[in-house]
């Protein structure tokens, strides 16, 4: 169940930054992940989605070296994270889901152990840290307590933490969940800001479609399996349902479009007709002119996309 | 480059405890119920206890001394009771880390899983001498006031026997706390720890009075010995100095006797040196289980499936 899986897989295979092959990971008899295959291309924002306890963080752990793999191959920026841990741990920084810094110690200090450990120490770390604070703007929180600080300054300190040995890969794992609407922005221009400037490459998860529908390829997970992948375009073409809104003579296109086995949802200013794609809602407008004259045409986003793919498959069970 | 990431990681791991105000107090509270009790009653039952050994051997001792005597017993409960109590509480950094999964953004970076483990072990040891040489300080000090009897080489030898239970302290907590990875685990361990051990060592009444069954099970117990040794060098300046001062020989070997100042098994007084030997091979035994653990923790599975 993939969108345009071979095209895409076999346009993927130039300069993979990660390169995941059968991977298989379980606890205790429960897989966690199963069969997985993926690239991730070098300076490419990767959004890696699926409903809590698909795999994800799984997958994360064994791609930055934390959990060793069962079976598969996983190669992140030319080595196994298995053999050559310490190669692959120098190039990847993490912002986890919830902050893991030390929340009595300051800013300050958890920057500078956290640095310690990549050998980035005295003025080396001295400059490093005016390269942060220049791009996350540090200087008010440097010497408060982690505890201290607000959602979204400690997020600023997550991300800070995770660029401290300036990474070749930033892995986000739901770095927005839980931020108000402006902290969620600063957070994506700071990370758009260092796509652009040093062509990092970012693997991402999150449960705000909005932000997949950004990234330059999606891959969804499901029980560990992967069951799509593919542009955010591709995937909306081949799983989202696009919708006609109508705002004129909603009465009768509501009695019309029901009677013709449509999907048609009133709304208190205007009625939603589902169609299939563009094209079916070209021929709906084209053959009912009269009812169109104030409409629009809504494609169909990556929340229904993922409401498909994953919610398909629950339907299906029960 | 590892040493720098351990000393990097132990600061860090110093820093953590003691900025962390709750656990700071948490790993006080024995101390400090021992020294709300010495205030309360203890004090007056452990004078009460001594001037009777003196007057059954027909000797007054002068107030100032048998303050003195009381100080230094108690103190000698604080040390060894904090040596591992303290050790226990401050090694709840590395459950800590588990639990709110710092540990994890330890290890996505290049530091060995050996460098951590080392790191809190390290760090606990450093945190718990800190504490008890500064409960050793403020007790010297409470000493010198109520009557001061020790010799400069029985303070450096005070010293060296925390040094020792300091390490006994640390290596116990981290055997132990190597298997914990919740709260409710880590707080059942500290308070049952902080709860047994000021009984088990005799720090709230000598082992001497309890049953002989108490006794003999007390004696196979390595944290005994460490008691033993302190309260020897703690007692032993008082004990001199009652003796120039006119106690029979009977006198003071019934003092030290009926204040652990002598440790028998069975009917055997256990040498000095012996006490050392003990707890000292009993470190050794605990930092091989303890390396022993660190190792198996950090070994990679075999990937069952290529």
């Amino acid at each position: 169940m993939t969108a345009g899986t071979n095209q895409n897989s076999n346009d993927r295979t130039d300069a993979p930054f990660i390169k995941i092959t059968d991977l298989h990971k379980s606890f205790k008899g429960v897989k966690a992940v199963d069969g997985l295959s993926f690239t991730v291309k070098k300076g490419e924002l990767f959004a890696f989605l699926g409903v809590n306890g698909a795999g994800k963080s799984t997958t994360i752990n064994i791609i930055s070296g934390i959990l060793p793999k069962d079976g598969g191959t996983v190669i992140v920026c030319g080595a196994d994270p298995d053999v050559k841990a310490e190669s692959v741990k120098s190039k990847i920084g993490i912002v986890f889901q919830s902050s893991v810094l030390d929340k009595h110690l300051s800013v300050y200090d958890n920057l500078k152990y956290r640095a310690a450990l990549y050998g980035i120490i005295g003025e080396q770390f001295k400059r490093r840290l005016d390269e942060l604070d220049q791009l996350l703007d540090l200087k008010e929180i440097l010497k408060r307590p982690l505890c201290k600080l607000s959602g979204g300054q400690r997020r600023r300190a997550d991300i800070a933490r995770a660029l401290v040995h300036n990474p070749e890969l930033l892995v986000l794992d739901e770095p927005t969940t839980g931020l108000d609407p402006q902290t969620r922005q600063a957070v994506w221009n700071v990370i758009e800001n260092l796509r652009a400037t040093r062509g990092l490459t970012v693997f991402l998860t999150t449960h705000y479609m909005e932000e997949a529908a950004n990234a330059d390829y999606v891959l969804i997970l499901d029980s560990g399996k992967k069951v799509a992948e593919g542009t955010p375009h591709e995937l909306k073409t081949a799983y989202a349902t696009d919708t006609v809104r109508i705002y004129s003579h909603i009465e009768e296109a509501v009695a019309l479009f029901s009677s013709l086995g449509y999907v048609v949802k009133r709304e208190r200013d205007y009625a939603d007709i589902e169609v299939s794609d563009m094209f079916a809602a070209t021929q709906l407008i084209l053959r009912y002119p009269e009812l169109f004259d104030d409409y629009e045409v809504l494609k169909g986003n990556m929340d229904s996309v993922f409401l498909r793919v994953t919610g398909n498959k629950i339907m299906e069970v029960r | 480059m590892e040493g720098k990431k351990l000393y990097a990681l132990t600061v860090r791991n110093i820093k953590c405890y003691f900025k962390d105000k709750f656990l700071f107090f948490v790993s006080l509270i024995t101390p400090m119920t021992l020294l709300v009790l010495f205030v309360t009653f203890l004090r007056s039952v452990y004078i009460d206890s001594f001037n009777g050994i003196f007057e059954s051997f027909g000797f007054y001792a002068e107030e100032r001394l048998v303050n003195g005597l009381a100080g230094s017993w108690l103190l000698s409960s604080v040390v060894s009771v904090c040596a591992v109590t303290v050790a226990v509480c401050s090694n709840a950094v590395m459950i800590q880390d588990k639990i709110d999964g710092s540990v994890n953004d330890i290890k996505i970076s290049p530091v060995k899983g050996t460098t951590l483990s080392l790191s809190y072990f390290i760090a606990n040891f450093a945190v718990t001498l800190i504490v008890i040489l500064a409960v050793l300080v403020v007790g010297f000090a409470y000493l010198a006031i109520v009557g001061w009897y020790i010799p400069f080489t029985d303070v450096l030898l005070i010293v060296a026997d925390t040094l020792c239970c300091v390490l006994f302290g640390a290596l116990v907590a981290g055997v132990i706390e190597s298997f914990i990875s919740t709260q409710g685990a880590l707080s059942a361990v500290s308070t049952l720890v902080s709860g047994m051990y000021g009984f088990i060592c005799g720090a709230y009444m000598p082992m001497s009075q309890f049953p002989d069954g108490m006794r003999n099970f007390l004696c196979v117990l390595p944290g005994t010995y460490g008691v033993g040794m302190l309260r020897k060098h703690f007692m032993q300046g008082y004990v001199q100095e009652l003796g120039r001062l006119g106690l029979s020989e009977q006198g003071q070997k019934a003092l030290q006797d009926s204040f652990d100042g002598n440790i028998y098994v069975g009917k055997t007084q256990m040498p000095l040196w012996s006490m050392y030997v003990i707890l000292l091979g009993t470190c050794a035994v605990l930092l091989a289980v303890y390396i022993a653990i660190v190792v198996l923790k950090n070994k990679k599975h075999i990937p069952k499936k290529q």
